[in-house]
């Protein structure tokens, strides 16, 4: 818990964050300080405005003025002198006239002065180092003849926000119909350009000796790596970004750009040093690790520290229940979702994410109102799209939730979630060549979505394009590498490509992770109708046996169909899973933690394709062993499982042949 | 608004399955399955209701009332006693608890028709059992079952938006029902009819679950707007109806009706392309030319290309029936040849052999426009353009314009004065046709054809009553139009006998709201007029004639039906010849005759034009000059079987003859011709008849020795002829007749001696022509 006084001051700063952040009208961050500030927990609500700490923003009552000041008097001087100008602006931008709201601080004309000089020095500039470009002197003398205007960082931020936003809204508007036969995702922002080289002159200018830039507030520092993060270069723009967030902390933009900017967990925990110590670093961690589909008593820890200074704040609740919806605890999930639901019922928000959920737990009737809700609210949200595609996806009606999902992604073609289910539906429809495509965009619209390298690694094993699958599967696998069902994609695919060695490694590991979670239920495949986690999937172990058969290890072979075999009765008489012999790696740390589901673990499978396979072959490798009493025992089974009746009574027949054959 | 489905579809299928289930008990049958019946068949196929209240109490769109009305007399075949069909109903419809519930609603409804072969293999496969023989199963075409497979398909095509507002307008439908629900299930919770909020309440609180529920049918339920309630199917269906009923009937919208449309159509988003041209029917028929013209563009401008079919045909004929319809010969004529054009290029012989119809028409009644007009070529000789079509008529089918052709035959013939059998011949022939085909539409015409030929052959009660037969038992059925014409047909009989005030009444009597249409109020003012005309003529009235006479000569030009324009100027005539203008009579009667001879008129008009001719030239004191002209008519009448003409051109012979002094033949003539005369009932005749013979009596009277019993006898004859003049013309209340008598009467006294009487009889004379001044 905060005190109440930080809890006063975390209030101020918050407040203050969402006035700073609509000046610049970064309408997102603002809702989402806003909505933390709401949610602080107020026990203690009568905090005088005289306690606080901040200046600016007094914390209640008198709500701030149209503008903040400026602690820098310099900047304060110029935002005054620009007041008129700047309000004009912001109400521009506010309209939707980027370009206008541009021009009101950056006429063209001037623009295009500082780029021509800009771009004469450019080659020089381009030396790769963030700090080492800012020494190059020749540029620096050559930007001389032109200079930047004089303006405040305020009004230079949303002019040159405004001048990115007019480039994406033309990207957009010439993007062509999702998937159409021109869509190749290829449409940029052709004034990223333009941005990134008057922000580097800018910076050039304002440079001083040390390398760090005078003065300066975060916000350029942020937009600059927003541009640089846009054109691929990362590096450079976590540089920025970093930088961004050390001068101004509560730029929550600042940090969904850097969480987005992280593909791998060790990423995350390189960088936990160098981010500055602040709360939104700790929900920002929280939140990447997340994005990382990480889970553990740590993050849930975590989460609920934060909830107690944020009890009722809708992305601290979403974040609980995306973390138990990684967890595969569905129920738990769907029950915080529904919670949310109560609380914020206009919030649209990852309310996608609950429809997955919701579409894997099969409740239709709650689906189809969340579905109702959301068209409700608005139907020209990437999110209510999305539901309702769900939806329409769990009715089987492929083509109407493909039509929802284009049209989500004609409403945000960075909608991550949209792209990979429409390839899920694309599968669904046999159209392998539009699912890649659909799926492909998904992972270049974000690495880590381990549901679309799976399903790419699906497609081309429908394909039978095996060699690219496993590519893709272990794309997944690395994503997952609990995630049993992953494994065992690898594992199938290996085998089928006869890299049974390697393919038993696979398949071992993916009994060892389905053990550990429920099984089969990952994404929105809906294979469904698979066992709790305690019995091992009698698939896999046929498909180890086998693979061993191959090998020509007939005992590893036998052991493994007698384990399928013993699924039926359950996991109660398991072999330790000690006899799958894993080889160690950065695995085993969660091993621990595997629950031995003492509860149920009485039911077993009952006789499915696969035990009935495996009796067959023990009843055969009976035969060929002389075991002629097991083989009979193991066939008349069989024959009252009624499997394969036929076959199983022919080897009747046979072993009553060989035993009467011995007996004589 | 959805296409086709609505909450009231929801229940009918709904119904349809309960029928289905086997709950619906033998002997309500029925009734359950005419009710369905009746909401899905288009209404063309639909018999004629027999007994309009019961079906008058189904509101256009259904409610649940009317559910309830039909089930809850029904006991259920099966379940707990005491339940009704209603209670069954009720627990289908809340059993569908959610979007989705809705969604597996539709889906299910598949299982309720008979498997095609593939599905049973299907099933078979899937190891699903053949449905048992004793289920109700719904054959795939039936009428139910391709209700069923129209709302499955209707149901897949909707848009998600779309199936939301149904399901929304579906739970406000229902919501009627529920304190019923509530009251049979011994309390129903809060959120009955919607599982995810009753589950959710538990979960969310009260509070919570309220605002949800507003969010998703809070703003639509309080606003009570019935937007899901109605389908663009149902509206169109609507059209179809009012469009068929106004070209049934010929009649407007009433304002009651236009106001519901209105409010229908104000709704609705996709506002279907035929409300224009109810909207353009509408128009024409209030004679509002410019909107009607606009709005028959509009109509098919969004329709000319639907369908794979070119419309231009059809549009140009409708255009070329309103051009006509408001006067622009010229026009219309242009717009119908182009239509006969593209009919032929198309290959669309129904038009064509409509729009030659119609042309043949036009030209029998504008000649003068058709002669401009280089296409006299179009359908040859008249004749042989009239076997033409119903050669045509016949090869495609089209039975109406077969009967027409056989009606225009015969009146060809009558009109020409040929063979009354093979008039009789053709018109029987059509109404056997009509009989068999069942073709209501045409019995106006074939009637007015019946009685217009008994009324050519002079007897006029059979002529009458034809007309009768039309207007109690077709006119429901009959344009508007038609009904118009045999009512003012009976009128003119009736006033022909003097019974003006009854033919009035006949007239007055008239639906207010057929009359609004524009053509038919003008025909009906004008009808009007001559009626008032032919009683103030009669009466001796001429200011007020005058009067009447300027208005309606002034639209007497070329678009007033011929009938109408023949009866003013008659009446005209009549009323110069009352003001004894006889030069301008004479030169009017010259005038109709020569017009008459360029277009080939009516032969009935045109020996009544020339009988009264001779009778003007015995106005004028020069009888004998007639003799030729009345000879003509007379030989003409006889030939063409056209009696009444015949008496009224022998009754002119006779007068002749009296003024010839031939007396004993004049005489001779009229005692043979009266009785036959007055068959026909035309008191005006009679009257002049009687006229003729006192006369003519008179004549012998004066032959024979004064004192002789033969002239006695003449003089009492005289005398008696004169009382029934006199009666016949008091009946048609023309007091210059009566005058006349009377002063006759009053002459025969004086030479019979009786000179108190005479006295008597003139001062009833003179009454009488002070009432006569005083009417002046």
């Amino acid at each position: 818990m905060l005190s109440q006084r930080d809890a006063a001051e975390m209030r101020a700063n918050l407040q203050e964050a969402v006035v700073k952040c609509s000046e610049r009208c970064l309408y997102q961050s603002a809702k989402w300080a806003a909505e933390l500030l709401t949610s602080l927990s107020t026990t203690e609500d009568s905090i005088e405005p005289e306690d606080s700490q901040m200046t600016e923003v007094p914390a209640a009552a008198v709500p701030p003025i149209v503008v903040t000041g400026n602690v820098d008097p310099e900047e304060a001087q110029l935002e005054a002198k620009e007041i008129n100008q700047y309000l004009l602006a912001k109400s521009f931008f506010d309209c939707r006239e980027f370009d206008r709201c541009a021009a009101v601080f950056l006429p063209d004309t001037v623009l295009s002065g500082i780029l021509s000089t800009a771009a004469t020095k450019n080659p020089n500039a381009s030396a790769p180092q963030g700090k080492g470009k800012s020494r190059g002197s020749a540029a620096r003398t050559s930007a001389a003849p032109v200079a930047t205007p004089k303006l405040s960082q305020k009004s230079l931020f949303l002019a040159l926000y405004a001048k990115f936003m007019s480039g994406e809204k033309k990207k957009d508007e010439d993007s062509e119909m999702v998937m159409g036969p021109h869509d190749g995702g290829n449409a940029i922002n052709k004034q990223l350009n333009v941005i990134s080289r008057f922000l580097e002159t800018w910076f050039l200018e304002h440079t001083n000796e040390n390398g760090s830039v005078d003065g300066s507030q975060g916000w350029l520092e942020y937009l600059y790596g927003m541009v640089l993060a846009k054109d691929k270069n990362e590096a450079q723009a976590m540089h920025w970004l970093l930088k961004s967030v050390h001068l101004y902390q509560m730029n929550w933009s600042c940090w969904l750009e850097m969480a987005s900017l992280i593909g791998r967990m060790e990423d995350l925990q390189q960088l936990g040093q160098r981010v500055p110590a602040h709360i939104f670093g700790f929900i920002f961690n929280i939140h990447t690790s997340l994005e990382l589909y990480q889970s553990g008593p740590d993050l849930s820890a975590r989460l609920d520290q934060l909830l107690s200074i944020f009890p009722t704040s809708p992305f601290i609740l979403t974040c609980v229940a995306l973390l138990a919806y990684h967890t595969k605890d569905f129920v738990t999930a769907d029950a915080h979702f529904s919670n949310l639901l109560a609380l914020h019922p206009h919030r649209l928000d990852s309310l996608d994410h609950y429809s997955n959920i919701l579409y894997v737990m099969n409740l239709r009737p709650k689906l189809s109102f969340l579905a109702h809700l959301c068209s409700a609210v608005d139907k020209f949200r990437p999110e209510s799209c999305v539901v309702i595609g769900n939806y329409y996806s769990l009715l089987s009606s492929h083509e109407k939730a493909v039509q929802y999902f284009r049209r989500a992604l004609t409403l945000d073609r960075s909608c991550l979630s949209a792209w990979t289910l429409m390839g899920h539906e694309y599968v669904e429809l046999k159209n392998t060549h539009a699912a890649i495509e659909s799926y492909r965009r998904a992972v270049d619209v974000n690495r880590r979505d381990y549901r679309a390298w799976y399903g790419l690694g699906q497609t081309y094993e429908v394909l039978e394009m095996h060699a690219y699958a496993l590519w893709y599967y272990k794309r997944a696998a690395g994503l997952r590498p609990w995630d049993g069902k992953m494994w065992m994609a690898v594992g199938s695919c290996l085998q089928k490509m006869g890299r049974d060695l390697e393919g038993i490694k696979a398949l071992k590991r993916a009994l060892q992770a389905d053990s550990y979670y429920d099984a089969g239920v990952g994404s929105s495949f809906g294979s469904g109708g698979r066992e709790r986690a305690a019995i091992m999937d009698p698939e896999i172990l046929l498909q180890i046996a086998g693979m061993y058969e191959r090998l020509e290890d007939e005992a590893e072979a036998r052991s493994y169909m007698e384990m399928c075999v013993a699924q039926e009765e359950g996991a109660a008489e398991n072999l330790d899973s000690s006899v799958i012999n894993i080889h160690a790696d950065s695995q085993s740390s969660e091993d621990d933690s595997r629950p031995q589901g003492g509860g149920d673990t009485g039911s077993g499978t009952g006789v499915t394709a696969a035990t009935s396979k495996a009796r067959m072959w023990l009843a055969k490798h009976a035969m060929r062993t002389g075991d002629y009493n097991r083989a009979m025992q193991l066939a008349t089974e069989l024959c009252q499982d009624g499997v394969e009746v036929e076959e199983a009574k022919a080897l009747v027949r046979e072993v009553r042949v060989r035993q009467e054959a011995d007996g004589l | 608004m959805t296409r086709f489905l609505t909450p009231a579809k929801i229940g009918l299928l709904a119904l349809i399955e309960l029928y289905t289930d086997a709950v619906v008990p033998s002997s309500s049958t029925i009734p359950i399955l005419s009710f369905i019946i009746n909401q899905l068949l288009p209404c063309a196929y639909k018999a004629q209701p027999r007994e309009p209240k019961s079906l008058r109490t189904l509101p256009f769109i259904l409610d649940l009332e009317s559910f309830e009305a039909l089930l809850t007399s029904h006991p259920a075949a099966g379940g707990l006693p005491g339940r009704s069909l209603w209670d069954h109903f009720l627990r289908k419809l809340w059993e569908i608890d959610s979007l989705d519930a809705l969604h597996e609603f539709f889906a299910t409804r598949g299982n309720l028709l008979a498997r095609n072969r593939e599905e049973i293999k299907k099933d078979g496969e899937l190891g699903i059992p053949p449905p048992s023989d004793d289920m109700i199963l719904l054959s795939r075409t039936s009428p139910l079952g391709s209700f069923i497979r129209r709302a499955k398909v209707e149901y897949e095509r909707l848009r998600f938006s779309d199936t939301l507002s149904l399901w929304v307008a579906f739970v406000e439908w229902r919501e009627e029902s529920r304190t019923y629900w509530a009251k049979r299930n011994g309390g129903l919770e809060r959120w009955a009819g919607d599982r995810v909020l009753a589950e959710g309440q538990e979960e969310w609180g009260l509070e919570a679950t309220e605002m949800l529920e507003h969010i998703t049918y809070g703003a639509l339920s309080k606003e009570n707007s019935n937007q899901g309630g109605i389908s663009t199917d149902d509206v169109e269906k609507l059209l179809e109806f009012q469009v068929e009923q106004m070209q049934k009937l010929g009649n407007r919208i009433p304002h009651e009706v236009k106001e519901q449309f209105k409010a229908v159509l104000e709704k609705n988003i996709i506002i279907p392309s035929l409300s224009h041209y109810l909207n353009f029917l509408d128009a024409w028929r209030a004679g509002d030319y410019p909107t009607s013209f606009d709005n028959l563009h509009r109509y098919f401008d969004y329709t000319m290309q639907s369908r794979d079919r070119l419309f231009y045909q059809y549009a140009l004929m409708n255009l070329a029936v309103l051009q006509a319809d408001f006067g622009c010969f010229d026009e219309a004529v242009a717009a119908m040849l182009e239509t006969v054009s593209t009919a032929r290029e198309n290959k669309d012989m129904a038009c064509l052999n409509f729009a030659l119809n119609w042309l043949y028409h036009f030209g029998k009644a504008h000649p003068k426009i058709m002669k401009g007009t280089d296409s006299t070529n179009i359908l040859g000789v008249e004749r042989e353009g009239l076997a033409f079509l119903r050669i045509k008529a016949k090869e495609t089918g089209m039975w109406t314009l077969w009967s027409s052709s056989l009606l225009s035959e015969a009146k060809l013939g009558m009109s020409n004065g040929e063979s009354v059998a093979t008039a009789f011949e053709n018109i029987l022939k059509s109404s056997q046709l009509i009989v068999e085909k069942n073709m209501k539409s045409m019995m106006g015409p074939q009637m007015a054809m019946h009685s217009s030929l008994w009324g050519r052959l002079g007897v006029a009660h059979l002529s009458r009553q034809y007309c009768d037969i039309f207007l109690t038992c077709h006119a429901r059925y009959a344009l508007f139009d038609d009904t118009l014409r045999f009512t003012t047909r009976v009128a003119h009989l009736l006033a022909e006998r003097g019974r003006y005030d009854e033919a009035m009444e006949k007239l007055e009597g008239l639906d207010e709201n057929s009359l609004r249409t524009w053509k038919s109020n003008q025909y009906w003012l004008k009808y009007r007029g001559i009626l008032r005309l032919k009683r103030d003529l009669h009466r001796n009235n001429l200011s007020g004639a005058d009067h009447l006479l300027s208005q309606l000569t002034q639209c007497n030009s070329s678009d007033t039906d011929t009938d109408l324009a023949y009866e003013t100027n008659t009446l005209h005539i009549d009323y110069l010849i009352r003001r004894t203008n006889y030069g301008q009579a004479l030169a009017k009667i010259e005038q109709m005759a020569s017009e008459m001879k360029e277009e080939g008129d009516d032969l009935n008009l045109r020996i009544k034009l020339l009988t009264m001719k001779a009778l003007l030239q015995d106005k004028a004191g020069r009888p004998q000059k007639g003799f030729s002209i009345a000879i003509r008519a007379a030989s003409i009448a006889w030939r063409a079987r056209l009696i009444p003409a015949l008496w009224g051109a022998m009754g002119a012979i006779a007068n002749i003859l009296t003024s010839l002094s031939e007396f004993q033949a004049s005489s001779q003539i009229l005692v043979a011709i009266i009785p036959r005369a007055l068959e026909y009932e035309n008191c005006t005749l009679n009257a002049q008849l009687y006229s003729f013979l006192v006369d003519a009596y008179m004549g012998l009277a004066g032959q024979a020795e004064s004192g002789s019993p033969t002239r006695k006898e003449n003089l009492t004859r005289c005398l008696q002829f004169i009382d029934q003049a006199f009666d016949e013309y008091s009946t048609v209340e023309d007091i210059k007749g009566q005058c006349e008598m009377m002063a006759k009467k009053a002459t025969i006294m004086r030479v019979v001696g009786d000179n108190v009487l005479a006295n008597d009889y003139a001062s009833a004379y003179l009454d009488l022509k002070k009432g006569l001044s005083v009417g002046a």
